[in-house]
């Protein structure tokens, strides 16, 4: 039957995802990591997992989950898989930062569990592509927006893979010329593959369905948001040729990432265009904060695009163009998903309690849930707090960072406790907030079977 | 699959002075859904081509040996299938709805509540129909929930949502 239902694990994947968000923020500030160790140092590729993995990964498998089913008007498949994948992901994790922690130095830990993390999380996101696939396949022809998905899920997949092998590489189990030639220069091509491919693309997908949702705008796709499609691919092509030729070559040319920056630029611009034009569209005149804190998200996303692309900016941002890494992730990636975080749990939260009493008794409105005043200050702090910290790393002032990032993590804990109160229903006036026959939410665990 | 398109050989009546707008129209009002029209002229029937376009077929004519014309017309696929719930038999045998809402200018989930309110208020097997800008997906489970059964689709130019909610018993 068509339609969609409450995805059950989704919010347990979102409160581990904020965690995670908290813990590496922290990390930060405490001078954990880059810019105070090396790009590739140990104490790093810690600090950066905790983040792409534990908060951008979980937070998009979780959204996915629930929104998969939405792009295709279709049920999940195999959502039973849920908490197990959930499990193997925050596992796999907690063993790859400590194999990263007893690289660096950290007693009592050996830098052999790294194969077993990686095992976990082959397992964990293999599990959880297996089900989005397979969601996505039973439901061809997919629209656009879930043809986004499709290419994001097929570039986790490669993104993983190549960790494992990197994992297997770093912990001394697997001692391969092959392997030691993609950690050497694979690593750019690993975060592409994840930043770019895999949560961009996704990212991309799930906003083209849902911005028209929010703001009333119409909905068919477009010939740009086509190209963006063609364009992704094309560049996710060209960084696999990269890598199928540092298999046979080593010293093989970097051209194919240079048309890859390329296509990636043209698809940035074209999206951006898009979104300004949905927004243009829009029929629904006065914005909720959700859209305006993306829309903030989409200039980061433009702006670390275009800087990357000019060889000047690239080499100001220091090692690895951190400072614009650093834009793209905390700008473009974390605002969207704050932002986004912030429309879509009151929504899921008001739908699990109100759900079965719609129409039968007066239920507070979504936008009841939260308070837009407070967060819209929570949402600025944060974006101010990241322009600080980007502009920080371009200056080559550590001091400046763990100043700009205490404040990034004040935002980041001031929206954590809005979305705490909106779980909590605690903004909802008394009468409204339990009609008879609703039942009480858990913070992050799904109710239970017997009160739905 | 579509059934194989119907043939109308309007040449006789053309070569008798005739005029064969009125048999067209005929065989066009007789196809099945989905089925094409093989018409058969003496000349390329430029005006027809619009005609045909206005109620939803597109055409494809070639020039036969020795003048005459052969036009296929094939109706386009711009209605989507018709969704409906498990349990709904027959959504045609329906009784008409006692109450339309169009719900299209609100922001969801609002026209999700309309809709729902509006069905407590339906006596068993009473119909009611709402037009909304989106595919309700939330919609769906919540009306199987509470034994309601229901039929939609998206209208020809996909910018508007359909659906039927026929009030299941009182629960």
């Amino acid at each position: 039957m068509p339609g969609a239902t409450l995805s059950r694990w989704t919010m347990s994947y979102f409160a581990a995802a904020c965690l995670f968000l908290v813990i590496g923020e922290g990390m930060m500030v405490i001078g954990y990591g880059y810019p105070f160790a090396g790009v590739d140092a140990p104490e790093t590729l810690a600090l950066v997992h905790v983040l792409a993995i534990g908060w951008l990964g979980l937070l998009m498998v979780g959204a996915l989950l629930q929104f998969v089913p939405v792009l295709v008007a279709a049920p999940l498949r195999g959502g039973r898989l849920a908490l197990p994948v959930l499990l193997l992901l925050v596992g796999g994790l907690l063993l790859l930062v400590g194999g990263f922690g007893a690289l660096a130095g950290v007693g009592g830990l050996s830098p052999g569990v790294l194969p077993l993390g990686a095992l976990l999380l082959v397992t964990g996101f293999g599990l959880a592509a297996a089900m989005l696939a397979a969601t996505l396949f039973a439901a061809r022809p997919l629209p656009l927006p879930a043809r986004f998905v499709g290419l994001g899920l097929l570039a986790l997949v490669a993104t993983v893979l190549i960790g494992a092998a990197f994992a297997l590489a770093l912990s001394g189990a697997v001692a391969s010329d092959l392997i030691t030639t993609l950690l050497i220069h694979g690593v750019p091509l690993h975060a592409a593959f994840g930043l770019g491919g895999w949560l961009t693309l996704t990212a991309v997908g799930v906003s083209y369905r849902l911005l028209p949702m929010f703001m009333l705008a119409p909905e068919e796709a477009r010939g740009t948001s086509r190209v963006v499609w063609w364009a992704g691919s094309a560049a996710l092509t060209l960084v696999v040729v990269r890598i199928a030729w540092l298999v046979f070559d080593a010293s093989a040319t970097e051209e194919p990432l240079a048309l890859a920056g390329l296509l990636a630029a043209v698809a940035t611009i074209l999206y951006c265009a898009d979104v300004v034009r949905l927004f243009r569209e829009r029929r629904r005149k006065a914005v909720e904060l959700n859209i305006r804190a993306s829309y903030a998200a989409f200039a980061a996303l433009l702006l670390s695009v275009v800087m990357f692309l000019i060889p000047g900016a690239r080499a100001a941002a220091g090692e690895g163009a951190g400072a614009i890494v650093y834009l793209f992730v905390f700008g473009w990636l974390t605002g969207l998903g704050l932002a986004q975080l912030y429309k879509i749990v009151p929504f899921l939260t008001w739908l699990e309690c109100y759900g079965c009493v719609l129409g039968r008794a007066a239920v507070p409105r979504v936008q009841d849930l939260v308070r837009e005043g407070h967060s819209s200050l929570w949402f600025c702090l944060y974006y101010g707090a990241v322009a600080a910290a980007t502009g920080s790393l371009f200056a080559g002032s550590p001091l400046w960072f763990r100043a700009a990032l205490l404040l990034q993590l004040i935002a980041t804990l001031g929206l954590a406790a809005e979305l705490v109160r909106a779980r909590m229903l605690s903004s909802v006036a008394e009468p409204l907030r339990f009609p008879v026959g609703t039942p009480r939410p858990h913070l992050f665990l799904p109710i239970s079977r017997q009160q739905e | 699959m579509n059934p194989a398109p119907r043939e109308l050989d309007v040449r006789p009546i053309l070569r008798s002075g005739g005029e064969p707008f009125q048999a067209i129209m005929e065989a066009v009002n007789g196809l099945e859904a989905g089925q094409a029209l093989r018409l058969f002229a003496t000349f390329r029937p430029q005006p027809l081509f619009k005609v045909m376009a206005s109620r939803g077929f597109a055409h494809e004519a070639r020039e036969l040996e020795g003048g005459d014309w052969e036009v296929l017309f094939t109706p386009r696929e711009t209605v989507a299938p018709v969704e409906v719930s498990a349990d709904a038999q027959d959504p045609e045998a329906w009784p008409d709805p006692s109450e339309h809402l169009d719900l299209t200018e609100l922001d969801p989930p609002e026209p999700m509540v309309r809709i729902l309110a509006a069905a407590e208020r339906l006596q068993p097997g009473e119909v009611l129909f709402a037009l909304l800008s989106r595919e309700p997906v939330f919609l769906f489970p919540e009306l199987a929930k509470r034994g309601h059964q229901w039929a939609g689709n998206f209208d020809e130019t996909r910018t508007t949502f359909r659906i039927f909610v026929r009030a299941g018993k009182k629960g």
